[in-house]
């Protein structure tokens, strides 16, 4: 992947910096400039990139012909002008957008910062900082270059920073400057300080920095990353540090890592592009035909035209001939369809930033188009690829449910939520009510309900196995936890009044139903995706030895003892929670005896000290004393789903979207979280492809591929769930082919555990082999090669950091908003702008054929039929705005209808509308159009007894009456065309035809005061005059269009499409409220692909397909890190002061980074 | 990359600031909810729609076709008849010898008001390319007699420049045409007919004017005429003073050039008094030709044209004939469709 390469690339040039002595470090200025265009460089480099695009090279070039004298016959000018007018508007749109990045960087740059010059505290601007600085930066404030930390207020020369800007990383980081440089604080010793830093030289990597410092004449002093401070980091906690710069402006570790993201076009444009090309053919072809004819004329005539004696005489050679004629049918290529087309996604990028249905209330956040090239792209995805965490969950767990003693709990609180979560289009913020909120476990409990025991263990379980630490702020206590499940369960118990309270290296203290019990924790028994379990040996405070434990059902019930209760009716709960999406654990018991536990202990303290296979050795040990359970129940944790996304998923999924959730979890959480939104339902079978060798992937994929047979290829009602490791088998490029038509046969895809990378890989598998538009979606780091690779990325915004939501194309704060943005922005957008682009083809071809049309009458010699100046304003006046008032204002249907019937998003997603097919449709009732109203007009003219007086007409005045024609068909064209008509449209249609007819009559007044068009004279007055011009007027058009009309009502009587049935039932219930069920019944049953489920009757050999339930089994801990969870946990003593908590956490941070 | 820094940028603001800045007002505009009429295409609407633009289609055809029938109009086509003529045109070394042929007809019905006699050409190309730029408005409109740009190949002649330059005005049609009513037997008048005013009264007072001088031929001093002329620009009319120059009407009907290959030109109107304030009574006419304007040499025709107007125009049924048909087809659309929908409600 591209983006991964050049973050590896780096320039390995060392540097070196004097210290105090500012003239021997020239570096670059720390003033950056994100912006494209300076003063100077605005004109060379906005005309390079407006010529680089074809079209505009295309139009320069005829420019140029035409200044060859006597070549066009259009004038020398006519051209140029309007291109000029062209690139005046879009350079417009350029100043403005270059203007704002320059305040922005103004901003920047101005920004003050505290300096040491001239051996005092200067404040200057962040511009003005140069490498070898030292700068004094105060709490909250950002960093203004990357520096090494010399000193800082706090006592062990340490300092916080906040690194979201950066990695978007929540917690703060800790910074420890060198103890041989803490000393240096005032502005004498800093002045005085001498020496030199050699470090690296530039480069991308945050978490990398090797250096040396040179003090004086002492020997060399090594700085690492600890030391560094990076430019848009944010100093917390910290009154005052004192740094070196060392890295300034463009040459941060910031600016290195931004990388400029691939240049993504949509599919829109592609198609656009070949269909001008096919107008060119289409020119070529033109001037051809003319140039022939105008042969054999020449041949048939040429000798005797007496009255023009240059006619034979001139050379009138083939190729000059061909460049006469490509220059009088240029236009054919709608000079105005680049900028309309620039006008109109900017406009319809503007209306995705301002929908008020896409604000996240609670952050302020609306959506962010930050393309707006790719508008009509979103109502074409066929495949969603979707982060899990952060994504579709908010990442925060939630004890919703358990089951004690066979007594459910928490159910009720099912009519709660389902009122609160409605159709997710305004997320209500998170309110206590998701929470565990059953009061009859309280009553139970007060109220000594025969199981009142059970409860009180199981409270007491849960508060204390555990490995998480208490963080007291005020009376708040706040749970620090590696693995939030934990945290969730812990909060739980505390809510339920079993407080955890303390934690010290060898007890743990809780507060039950008002008193304090310390218990002892003897041993952790550490969890592992393996063991699916852990459990804590603990001394309570009666002096009984417990061993509680949690885990995974399977796990568990296999060391029940014979004793235990409950065991049905538990799994029976469990079964409940599961299909609920909810993640169970089970929670169990054993009374150890005191001999037991000490043999045990012998034995575990062997195992610990083993140097081969110690995990192993470990776990065989803890296998030996986790049995004989006692069933106290399940717990049931939500990983709560962000708002809406189960009927998102259901939307989409209706819309004939293919979901693949690509995730770095586990499997069971994937699955799990497929459950809880709807992705998954539990009559679904599962393929799980879980192997690790290449034969054994191979195997498996082949396998079920056979099993499939003939529903190979089609899509089934399926699963498919692979890890990364057996994905890594899959991708290769033997199989891929194979791998790829499996999980095209699914109806989900689950990618477990798969790297950033493979994400990547995944979604360019996809692209290349399926031909389909794919929108990525995710809201980390992780997520941006995926974001990147896809047609269409999009970042969720507000969460962690900003990577995700820099690298996409569209940002929104909420997964549920995919809904509006692809369903209704996207469907819009694409029936706009194909409409757009297919009606300004239209438009010029009508006009530019009667050209050719024409040359049959004139002997093809090239004479135009129009006033020059008219033919290049017809693009850029006379029909320039209904092309716009259809990008912008046209609406197929209804927002509502939109969102109800997400089966309208497959017209758009088949891109049945925009295709070559339709293309050259287009182009044939432009030609019939331009027939028509050539041949009829000229016809009505051609006896010249047109004029009252008997006063006889001019060829222009021939050009005048169809020129109007034009205008006035083309825009009612584009009034067939509008299926949404509001004001704009009406002034758009009526006001171009107005605009004509006032243009035309001042136009004619030019001449001779104005030394434009002498054949204009006054030929307004006497076109306005003819009785002919007004009957034409209203019949011409008419037999134009009434075609067009005819054909669309045979189409609708015919073959209804779905759209207009939803269209005729929104015109319908305007009129009359009930809505027509037995329509939507009908329609129903029409849809493309049947999406409603049938029983899967595949027959599968392979055993790695799950038919059952699930387990809702899942959890969540760090795992493979070099501290064990129990060496973590001994090393805390929260019952001591606060400033001791500290250090505490950010040993944490340490640890974990 | 820029936006990807720019975005960072102003999270970093927005943490610093507390109001948030970009707060878009919840409008219609921008909530893009504005009221829109829905347009459907229902198929009683459009049925209801065709019925009426066929019926409003098939009355104006109707009127139009009527009113066309009211018009009489008389051509005489002369290329044959005046084939000796033809043929001496054919050389132009005999430029200046006079030909000139007689033709008598008939006018079966009286032709009652105005009467216009038109010169019809036959395959004379005037919207050539190169023919069309062939002129100087400059010249024209009286600025600078001396203007010859564009007028090639007819801009100057031995270095002096010819005024009315051009292709166009070199070409001129210089046919005189005189009609006679055979009024008895014996005695012909020869019928009153104005050659003013038969020129777009812009085009005369606005487009083209004399070069301002007290007396027309030294406002054309230092120019020659055009070569096929026989007579200078300000001698083209020796009866009235004022219709020379280039505000010469048949002149100014000839500049404006025609868009087809076959056209009329106007060339007298009838002047409306004695025998002839009705119109053209019936009986029989001749017509006599002074032939100059060679068109065999390019197989072309010319003719006269004599014909009435009504409001509408010239006496051609096309426009009346393309409404009917249209309104013809339009209800032949409707039928068939009505049929089409009436089966398919059946069918529902």
């Amino acid at each position: 992947m591209d983006w991964q390469a050049l973050q590896v690339s780096d320039g390995p040039k060392l540097r070196t910096i004097y210290l105090n002595q500012p003239d021997m470090n020239a570096f670059c200025k720390n003033g950056i400039s994100t912006a494209k265009y300076s003063m100077w460089s605005f004109l060379p480099r906005y005309l390079y990139l407006q010529f680089s695009k074809t079209a505009n090279a295309f139009f320069l070039f005829i420019s140029i012909l035409q200044q060859i004298p006597g070549i066009s016959p259009t004038g020398k000018y006519t051209t140029l002008c309007p291109l000029l007018i062209i690139l005046a508007i879009s350079a417009i749109k350029e100043i403005i957008e270059d203007y704002n990045r320059h305040l922005a960087d103004r901003l920047i740059n101005t920004k003050s910062t505290v300096v040491l010059r001239q051996e005092t505290w200067q404040s200057i601007m962040w511009e003005e900082v140069k490498v070898g600085d030292i700068v004094k930066s105060t709490d909250e404030q950002l960093m203004p270059a990357d520096m090494v930390l010399i000193s800082s207020s706090e006592p062990h020369v340490t300092c916080y920073i906040a690194t979201s800007n950066l990695d978007g990383e929540t917690n703060l980081k800790i910074r420890q400057a060198l103890l041989e440089t803490a000393k240096m604080q005032t502005e004498k010793e800093l002045s005085e300080l001498s020496g030199k830093i050699e470090c690296e030289g530039p480069n991308c990597h945050f978490n990398s920095f090797i250096g040396t410092l040179h003090l004086n004449d002492e020997s060399m002093i090594p700085i690492g990353p600890d030391q560094i401070l990076l430019r848009g980091t944010q100093l917390k906690n910290t009154q005052w540090i004192i740094g070196i710069v060392i890295y300034t402006g463009s040459e941060t570790k910031i600016m290195q890592n931004l990388v400029t993201s691939p240049l993504k076009r949509s599919e829109v444009d592609k198609v656009t592009n070949v269909q001008i090309l096919l107008l060119f053919l289409m020119l070529l072809v033109m001037s051809l035909v003319s140039c022939l004819g105008a042969l054999v004329w020449n041949d048939k005539y040429g000798e005797n035209i007496w009255y023009l004696k240059n006619k034979d005489s001139k050379p009138s050679s083939f190729g000059y001939d061909l460049l006469v004629f490509i220059i009088l049918y240029h236009n054919l290529i709608p000079i105005s369809l680049l900028v309309t087309l620039e006008i109109v996604k900017y406009i319809q990028a503007l209306f995705i930033n301002w929908d008020e249905d896409m604000h996240y209330k609670e952050k302020d956040l609306y959506a962010m188009a930050r393309t707006s090239t790719l508008n009509e792209e979103l109502g074409q995805v066929k495949y969603l690829f979707s982060d899990k965490t952060g994504t579709l969950t908010c990442n925060i767990m939630t004890f919703k449910k358990c089951s004690i003693a066979g007594v459910i709990y928490g159910n009720q609180s099912d009519t709660n939520d389902d009122s609160t979560e409605n159709l997710g289009q305004f997320p209500s913020p998170v309110t206590p009510s998701f929470e565990f909120n059953d009061p009859t476990l309280l009553m139970n409990l007060e109220n000594n309900h025969p199981t009142k025991e059970y409860i009180v263990e199981f409270l007491t379980l849960l508060s204390v196995c555990h490995t998480v630490v208490p963080e007291r702020h005020g009376k708040d206590i706040i749970y620090q936890a590696s693995s939030p499940d934990e945290a969730a369960l812990v909060k739980g118990a505390k809510k339920l009044g079993f407080v955890f309270k303390t934690r010290m290296p060898y007890s743990v203290t809780i507060e039950a139903m008002g008193e304090e019990f310390t218990f002892e924790i003897l041993n952790v028994l550490e969890f592992s995706s393996n063991r699916k379990r852990m459990s804590v040996i603990v001394r309570t405070p009666m002096g009984k030895l417990k061993l509680y434990c949690k885990g995974a059902d399977t796990v568990i019930y296999e060391r029940l003892s014979e004793n235990s209760l409950f065991m049905q009716e538990t799994l029976v709960h469990m079964e409940h929670f599961a299909k609920e999406g909810l993640r169970t654990l089970c929670i169990a018991y054993a009374d150890l005896k005191e001999l037991e536990y000490q043999e045990w202990l012998m034995k575990y303290k062997r195992a610990s000290t083993v140097m081969l296979d110690r995990t192993e050795n470990l776990e065989e040990c803890y296998d030996s004393i986790e049995k004989e359970f006692l069933l106290l129940g399940a717990t049931a944790i939500e990983d709560r789903l962000q708002n809406g996304v189960p009927e998102t998923i259901t939307s989409l999924l209706n819309a004939n979207i293919k979901i693949w959730v690509l995730t770095g979890d586990k499997p069971e959480t994937a699955i799990n979280i497929a459950f809880a939104c709807k992705l998954l339902s539990s009559q679904m079978p599962r393929i799980l492809l879980n192997t690790n060798s290449l034969e054994a992937t191979q195997q498996a994929i082949n396998q079920n591929c056979q099993d499939l047979g003939t529903f190979l290829g089609k899509e089934n009602d399926l699963a498919l769930i692979i890890d990364g490791e057996t994905l890594n088998y899959a991708l290769d490029s033997e199989i891929k082919r194979k791998f790829l038509s499996l999980a095209l046969s699914c109806k989900a895809v689950l990618c477990c555990r798969v790297s950033p990378l493979q994400k990547a890989e995944i979604v360019s598998l996809v692209k290349k082999h399926v031909h389909a538009i794919t929108l990525a979606i995710g809201d980390g780091a992780n997520d941006v090669g995926m974001i990147q690779t896809a047609h269409v990325g999009v970042g969720i915004s507000g969460n962690e950091g900003m990577q995700a939501t820099n690298n996409s194309d569209y940002a929104i704060a909420q997964f549920s908003y995919l809904e509006k943005l692809l369903l209704v922005h996207g469907v819009w957008n694409y029936f706009r702008v194909t409409k757009c682009i297919l009606y300004c083809f239209y438009k010029n071809v009508v006009l530019y054929v009667i050209e050719l049309w024409f040359a049959f009458i004139n002997g093809f010699s090239g004479q135009i039929i129009y006033e020059r100046w008219c033919i290049s304003l017809y693009n850029v006046i006379f029909t320039s705005l209904p092309p716009l008032t259809l990008g912008i204002f046209e609406q197929c249907c209804s927002q509502e209808s939109l969102l109800r019937y997400p089966q309208l998003y497959t017209i758009s997603q088949a891109a049945e509308i925009f295709s070559t097919q339709v293309f050259w449709f287009q182009c044939v009732h432009a030609l019939i159009h331009s027939f028509i109203l050539f041949w009829m007009t000229s016809k009505m003219l051609e006896h010249d007894m047109v004029l009252q007086g008997g006063h006889t007409t001019s060829y222009l005045f021939l050009g005048n009456f169809i020129y109007t024609y034009v205008v006035v068909t083309v825009c009612l064209k584009a009034g067939l065309d509008t299926l949404s008509w509001n004001k704009l449209s009406h002034l758009a249609i009526w006001g171009s035809i107005a605009i004509w007819l006032v243009f035309f009559t001042i136009y004619s007044y030019f001449w001779p005061t104005i030394p434009i068009a002498p054949e204009m004279t006054r030929q307004a007055n006497m076109v306005m005059i003819c009785p002919h011009f007004w009957l034409g007027f209203f019949m011409i058009p008419t037999a134009c269009l009434i075609q067009n009309v005819m054909w669309k009502l045979i189409q609708n009587t015919y073959k209804k499409s779905f759209l207009e049935e939803i269209r005729e039932m929104e015109s319908r219930r305007t009129r009359d409220l009930s809505a027509p069920q037995v329509l939507t019944k009908r329609m129903e049953g029409s849809l493309p692909n049947s999406l409603s489920s049938q029983p899967c009757e595949i027959v599968f050999q392979d055993d790695s397909v799950q038919q059952n339930t699930p387990y809702g089994y899942s959890f969540s801990q760090i795992e493979g890190t070099k501290i064990t969870q129990e060496e973590l946990i001994r090393c805390y003593d929260t019952s001591k002061n606060q400033s001791k908590k500290h250090s505490n956490i950010d040993h944490l941070d340490v640890i974990y980074e | 990359m820029e936006l990807a820094y720019r975005t960072k940028r102003t999270a970093m603001q927005k943490t610093s600031q507390s109001s948030p800045s970009r707060r878009p007002d919840n409008t219609a505009y921008k909530q893009q909810q504005l009221p829109a009429c829905r347009v459907q295409l229902t198929a009683s609407r459009v049925l209801l729609c065709f019925f009426a633009t066929g019926l409003s289609c098939l009355a104006m055809g109707i009127v139009l076709l009527l009113s066309a029938k009211g018009i009489q109009e008389v051509e005489i086509n002369y290329t044959e008849t005046c084939a000796d003529c033809a043929a001496l045109r054919e050389n132009a070394d005999n430029f200046d010898k006079e030909c000139s042929c007689s033709i008598p007809f008939n006018i079966p019905q009286a032709m009652q008001g105005d009467v216009y006699m038109f010169y019809k050409l036959y395959g004379f190309y005037q919207n050539l390319y190169q023919y069309v730029l062939s002129r100087s408005n400059i010249q024209l409109v009286g600025t600078d007699v001396k203007h010859t740009d564009g007028c090639d190949p007819f801009a100057t002649l031995n270095g002096t420049p010819i005024a009315p330059c051009g292709a166009i005005a070199n070409s001129m049609f210089n046919d005189t045409i005189i009609l006679s009513y055979n009024f008895n037997s014996s005695e012909d008048i020869k019928v009153p007919m104005l050659n003013q005013g038969i020129a777009w009264w812009t085009d005369k007072y606005v487009k083209f004017q004399n070069p301002s001088f007290n007396d027309l031929p030294s406002a054309f001093e230092g120019t020659v005429k055009p070569p096929s002329w026989s007579q200078p620009a300000y001698e083209l009319d020796a009866d009235t003073p004022e219709n020379n120059g280039f505000t010469n009407d048949a002149f100014i009907v000839w500049m404006r050039t025609a868009a087809f290959p076959t056209f009329k030109k106007l060339y007298r109107r009838l002047h409306r008094t004695q025998h002839f304030t009705e119109g053209l009574p019936a009986g029989s006419y001749s017509l006599h030709i002074t032939y100059n304007f060679p068109v065999t040499k390019f197989h072309g025709e010319k003719s006269v044209v004599l014909s009435t107007l009504t409001w509408s125009g010239g006496s051609s049924l096309f426009l009346g004939l393309a409404y009917t048909v249209t309104g013809a087809v339009t209800w032949l659309a409707f039928f068939s469709m009505m049929a089409v929908y009436v089966t398919m409600e059946k069918r529902i």
